[in-house]
């Protein structure tokens, strides 16, 4: 009795096994590599694919827009300049403005602006440094400084820096540029459009930006091209 | 037949976003639009990022303007793309290419404000494909033994470009 037991659950297990080797034969097919083409399964519906098993990290921390630095030379050369801007308070008494954030951008020596892609959108390598751009917030005393190289020229355009100045908050004060004065012995003059000459220049009286008076927007520049220019510049804002 | 492929990933950070690097992101590039949206927009008669493409000259530059704004959570990352795992559950995928893009954005409402960061992966070799994973290796791994490594093709994955020099 108890033999014949034994020997009907032999039985069923021969019955069973071929089935068990089955389901092994389709699981071991699917992990076969497939030549040519791409797998024909779930390509990552999210809930087959693993979870993340690492240990947690790196935590990420607060990083300020990459604007923000005083030296904004990023490897171009040129003619070194001092960019110091004063910011007052219009609603003030034209009193110094402290907190406000200045942002400034210029092109380099040949007449070229730092952005990738425009409408075009490529990619760019992310440890690359976009340059002669740059943020700095207003001391005390109102002022800031950049430490930057005397901008070139491009056809259309007199020699200039833009500016925006943003409130603490990032509100829009201001977008202005500034212009440098110009003809014998300025320092416009004095770096000759680097190595292009001023052929072709456009005066400040020319320019459909300052044409209208530069008065307000005319910056003060010291210097010589041996030991670089200090450029100075008071705008006044309704803060 | 062995190929050289990179990899894309455009990782869509948006107010549903949960983890705390996107977080950061999603704030940061917020606030850095609503700053530079205002140059493109003077006289404040555009509320959109599509508005401002469509009727401010010049407003396709705040992709790469607000991209100021990710350049330090991108070396954070210390060279790795995120969320893309191996089949081991880590994190492999290395870059060193990225190209951001706004998509909406709006300077009234935040929760309108939705980036992507495109992330191009360094160049992979493509040996084989097992049931759906991909089987790489280094591109520039050589010799009789090679290190592998298996991941699956996902959502917003893509094979960005395929070289088949050899």
């Amino acid at each position: 009795m108890e033999r014949k037991h034994f020997l009907k659950s032999l039985l069923v297990g021969a019955v069973s096994a071929p089935a068990l080797l089955t389901a092994c034969g389709k699981e071991s097919e699917e992990v076969t590599p497939s030549t040519g083409s791409t797998g024909t399964g779930t390509t990552g519906s999210g809930s087959c694919a693993v979870a993340p098993t690492e240990t947690e990290g790196p935590f990420p921390t607060k990083a300020p827009a990459s604007y923000v630095r005083s030296d904004i030379t990023d490897g171009r050369t040129g003619y070194p300049l001092t960019v110091k801007i004063n910011v007052t308070n219009t609603n003030n008494s034209c009193a110094a403005l402290a907190g406000a954030l200045v942002d400034i951008w210029h092109c380099d020596r040949d007449g070229n602006y730092s952005e990738y892609g425009g409408t075009g959108m490529q990619s760019t390598n992310y440890q690359a440094l976009h340059f002669l751009r740059g943020r700095q917030t207003t001391n005390s005393n109102g002022q800031v400084t950049f430490t930057s190289i005397f901008p070139g020229w491009y056809s259309g355009r007199a020699t200039h820096i833009h500016v925006h100045i943003y409130s603490a908050s990032g509100q829009s004060l201001k977008v202005t540029q500034i212009a440098f004065p110009e003809g014998t012995g300025s320092a416009v003059a004095a770096v000759n459009g680097y190595s292009k000459g001023m052929t072709g220049y456009t005066s400040n009286s020319s320019d459909n930006v300052f044409s209208d008076g530069v008065s307000l927007e005319l910056a003060t520049v010291t210097g010589n091209t041996t030991s670089g220019f200090e450029l100075s510049i008071t705008f006044g804002v309704p803060a | 037949m062995s190929r050289l492929i990179t990899l894309c990933y455009r990782k869509v950070i948006d107010a549903g976003s949960a983890h705390p690097w996107d977080k950061l992101v999603f704030e940061d590039t917020y606030q850095e639009f609503r700053m530079q949206a205002q140059y493109f927009n003077q006289e404040k008669k555009y509320r959109t990022f599509g508005q401002l493409l469509q009727h401010a000259p010049g407003a396709e530059q705040l992709h790469f303007l607000v991209s100021a704004a990710v350049r330090g959570y991108l070396q954070q990352l210390n060279g790795l793309v995120p969320d893309i795992l191996d089949n081991l559950g880590r994190h492999f995928l290395r870059f060193s290419k990225f190209q951001f893009e706004i998509i909406n954005s709006d300077v009234l409402d935040k929760s309108r404000h939705q980036v992507a960061v495109n992330f191009y992966s360094e160049p992979l070799r493509w040996h084989d494909t097992v049931g759906s994973y991909l089987l790489v290796s280094d591109a520039q791994a050589s010799g009789p033994e090679l290190l592998t490594n298996m991941f699956q093709l996902q959502p917003y994955l893509i094979i960005h470009s395929l070289q088949t020099a050899d």
